[in-house]
């Protein structure tokens, strides 16, 4: 048993979201009703649409109905940034006055069409449901038989993938013979940093999808690897390296990279990084998530945002191991590593001097 | 889900938790009424011993093993000598507990405080009577003793005649450093209460007049020319007693009318400046709502100035379940080892409310951040859970209990 602390956990205690995303037609509700059938899903929440799909069908939500909430608002793209606030923050008071289970754990599904990038502002920005809820993942459906199509043509579905801790590609056992090959290879390309599997018949183990996000300040530190580097990267040596986006193929705007840092940062150093980052290339930051290592602070400081907006910093209870370098992977558009390496060096320069 | 439609509310057969898991309950052999008294003993053979006072006869104290929090084990319960009399309150300082008696009525003994040596907590062995019966007076109702050396307590006097019947128990410090010999060498009460007193008698609460009487008085050695004490309908008051035999005021808050009075614990967060203070619902159905707990901003000692209160848990839904919903006990920090200690979580009891945690690191923004409402207890003749106090371990192992049934829940708090 730990030392008992005297003040919260940042991280332990909240709810954790986690966002379902796909393209359309790419079978999300076939996961849901998966994902809500396992039985350690027993106390999940569920915020869905209906807009242009077959919806969590009748059946379901009667069937499993002390543990569902519908959303029959239509476009959830359309209004997801009101909506989906309100939902979650009534969705807490009600299992605060007992009115609904008391849920553990909450999924949302978006519309096909849907940009993820609102919904994970809306976690971050609002204060209620900042201190009630943490985003514990995105999962992503890619679906093999059009997913490569709609990653050229739809700039949503790339992003979805870009976006994504967790991508499940559907539709392997109906696709073209070398589909689910060559999927895999676009999607590592964009995006290596999530973990990927591929379902069958739907079915996909539940545990590859839950529990992503860092449940407590004390998180382990193979918890922490899970969220960040689940594909397995090693730790490469020295400074700058992990570089991820490929040569050829496609001449992919989405790129991935792992930026390492051999000396640590102050805070003021590093969040005037961020906001020179945010502020000259906000939108085109897609995801970026990582592990710093800040001057004075106990443990590493866990950093995550989407675009312009960034989750508030929590220092961990401690660093796991003897590697005590910072690590942060971007998932960028049209922005290329050596760019974001630029504006560190000139501000870690800047700091320097200064210091 | 956007309904506007008022919510239906919890339903008493109902578990509602947040951030707290159950780890074990023990209805405490049929007798699962337990007051305002929690202490832990760390026994010298190494076993965790929790003793809790009933809220009323037949039964006193009750000590259960929780040395393994999953299957916690009765190992004393003791009977009071008549129904008029209640023990309501206790606490451990080592081996030496201190219990105390109400009475009903006035002229009724034993009314005072028992020490108690438990050194073998099976069979606890009383060292002596502490009298406080009178013709005006109906006990102890709440004992503080932390330091093995003084308790203090809400207490009546033999020769003290209050003006109103309602204003019997004041603050008195009673010295202990001879076990055998239990003698009062300081009291404070609120001028007018005493006949004879120069000052008028305080007007009553128009509504809600529970008293000019002392509840909780909390003495901490970190702090130790100061008494925090909840007046009832006399609100907050802090005592210099740098001179046990003069107590004085240097601050009162009072804040009812218009609020529904009922001052209960003054909490101190000494390193923080701030004072933690509660409220007791005393009437059902949510008659005297709202009970509440308050921040404080104690920088300034003679001038409290309230800054927040904690966020309640809506009343529509659980007020008319049954029986009382508001504020009560606090976790009170107590300053012994054994006891959690922190100046960022307070943890309280809400009667149907269940017990509550909240998050003070932002004074002026209490957050919650778990909370536990067991479902109604069987046979509770409130018809919802009344959970009335609360006491947290070194082991951050949260142990609440029910007014009238329910007994004894050992909680894990994961937040």
């Amino acid at each position: 048993m730990h030392s008992p602390s005297p003040t919260r956990d940042p991280l332990a205690g909240k709810l954790p979201v986690s966002l379902i995303t796909g393209f359309l037609g790419s079978g999300k509700t076939t996961l849901l009703k998966r994902l809500l059938r396992d039985p350690g899903m027993n106390r999940a929440a569920v915020i869905i649409n209906e807009f242009g799909e077959v919806g969590i069908d009748h059946e379901l939500v009667a069937s499993s109905s002390e543990q569902t909430t519908l959303l029959a608002n239509g476009c959830l793209c359309c209004s997801v940034r009101t909506d989906l606030q309100e939902t979650l923050r009534e969705l807490f008071i009600r299992r605060r006055a007992g009115e609904v289970i008391d849920f553990d754990r909450v999924f949302v599904e978006t519309t096909g069409l849907a940009d993820p990038a609102p919904v994970l502002h809306t976690l971050q920005t609002d204060g209620m449901l900042g201190a009630q809820y943490r985003l514990d993942c995105v999962v992503t459906l890619v679906d093999a038989v059009n997913g490569l199509r709609n990653l050229d043509d739809a700039p949503e579905a790339a992003k979805q993938a870009a976006v994504a801790d967790r991508i499940v590609i559907t539709k392997g056992d109906i696709a073209a013979p070398g589909a689910v090959e060559s999927i895999e290879a676009r999607l590592e390309e964009m995006n290596p940093y999530a973990a990927r599997t591929v379902a069958v018949n739907g079915e996909v183990e539940v545990a590859f999808l839950r529990d992503i996000g860092p449940r407590s300040a004390r998180a382990a530190a193979g918890e922490l690897e899970r969220w960040l580097a689940p594909s397995g990267e090693g730790h490469p040596e020295g400074a700058y390296l992990g570089r991820r986006a490929r040569a050829g193929g496609h001449d992919a705007a989405i790129k991935s990279f792992c930026l390492w840092f051999d000396q640590p940062f102050t805070w003021d150093g590093f969040s005037a990084a961020v906001q020179l980052l945010t502020s000259l290339r906000g939108p085109d930051l897609l995801r970026v998530k990582g592990l710093v290592n800040v001057t004075g602070e106990r443990g590493p400081v866990l950093v995550q945002g989407a675009q312009h907006v960034f989750h508030p910093p929590v220092t961990l209870e401690a660093w796991a191991g003897n590697d005590r370098r910072s690590r942060i992977v971007f998932i960028t558009r049209n922005v290329a590593q050596e760019a974001i390496e630029a504006v560190f060096a000139a501000v870690g320069a800047l700091s320097a001097q200064s210091a | 889900m956007a309904s506007t439609l008022p919510g239906i509310g919890a339903r008493p057969d109902q578990t509602l938790a947040l951030n707290m898991k159950l780890l074990s309950h023990h209805e405490l052999q049929g007798f699962g009424g337990i007051g305002e008294g929690m202490g832990m003993q760390l026994a010298r053979d190494g076993r965790r011993i929790l003793w809790l006072a009933h809220e009323s006869a037949p039964k006193n104290f009750t000590a259960v093993d929780v040395t393994d929090p999953r299957s916690p084990r009765v190992v004393v319960q003791t009977e009071l000598p008549h129904a008029k009399v209640r023990s309501n309150s206790l606490d451990v300082v080592g081996d030496v507990l201190a219990v105390a008696y109400q009475t009903s009525a006035v002229n009724t003994r034993p009314a005072g405080f028992d020490l108690f040596d438990i050194s073998t907590p099976e069979k606890p062995k009383l060292i002596s009577h502490f009298d406080a019966s009178g013709p005006h007076s109906r006990g102890v109702h709440a004992v503080w003793f932390v330091d093995g050396e003084y308790v203090h307590m809400a207490s009546g006097a033999a020769d003290f005649q209050p003006t109103h019947p309602s204003d019997d128990q004041f603050y008195r410090i009673i010295d202990v450093r001879r076990p055998s010999k239990p003698e009062e060498v300081g009291r404070w009460w609120m001028p007018g209460t005493r006949v004879g007193d120069s000052a008028p008698p305080p007007p009553r609460h128009p509504q809600f007049d529970s008293g000019f009487r002392a509840h909780n008085t909390n003495v901490f050695p970190q702090r130790p020319d100061r008494a925090y004490v909840g007046y009832i309908s006399g609100g907050a008051v802090i005592l210099d007693i740098a001179d046990k035999s003069r107590p004085k005021a240097v601050a009162h808050w009072r804040y009812s009318p218009p609020y529904t009075g009922f001052t209960h614990t003054v909490l101190p967060l000494l390193t923080r400046d701030l004072l933690i203070v509660s409220d007791e619902c005393v009437y059902n159905d949510g008659k005297d709502w709202p009970k509440l707990v308050w921040v404080v901003d104690a920088r300034v000692e003679g001038n409290p100035v309230p800054i927040s209160t904690f966020p309640m848990p809506p009343v529509g839904a659980f007020a008319r379940e049954g029986g009382r919903f508001g504020a009560h006990n606090l976790h009170e920090n107590l300053p012994v080892p054994g006891s959690w200690k922190s100046e960022e979580i307070i943890v309280g009891t809400f009667f149907g409310g269940g017990v509550r945690a909240f998050d003070v690191a932002n004074p002026y923004q209490p957050q919650e951040i778990a909370y536990f409402v067991p479902p109604a207890p069987r046979l509770s003749r409130a018809g919802a859970i009344q959970l009335n106090d609360v006491y947290i371990d070194d082991r951050r192992l949260v142990y609440t209990v029910d007014r009238f049934a329910g007994g004894l829940y050992v909680l894990e708090m994961t937040v």
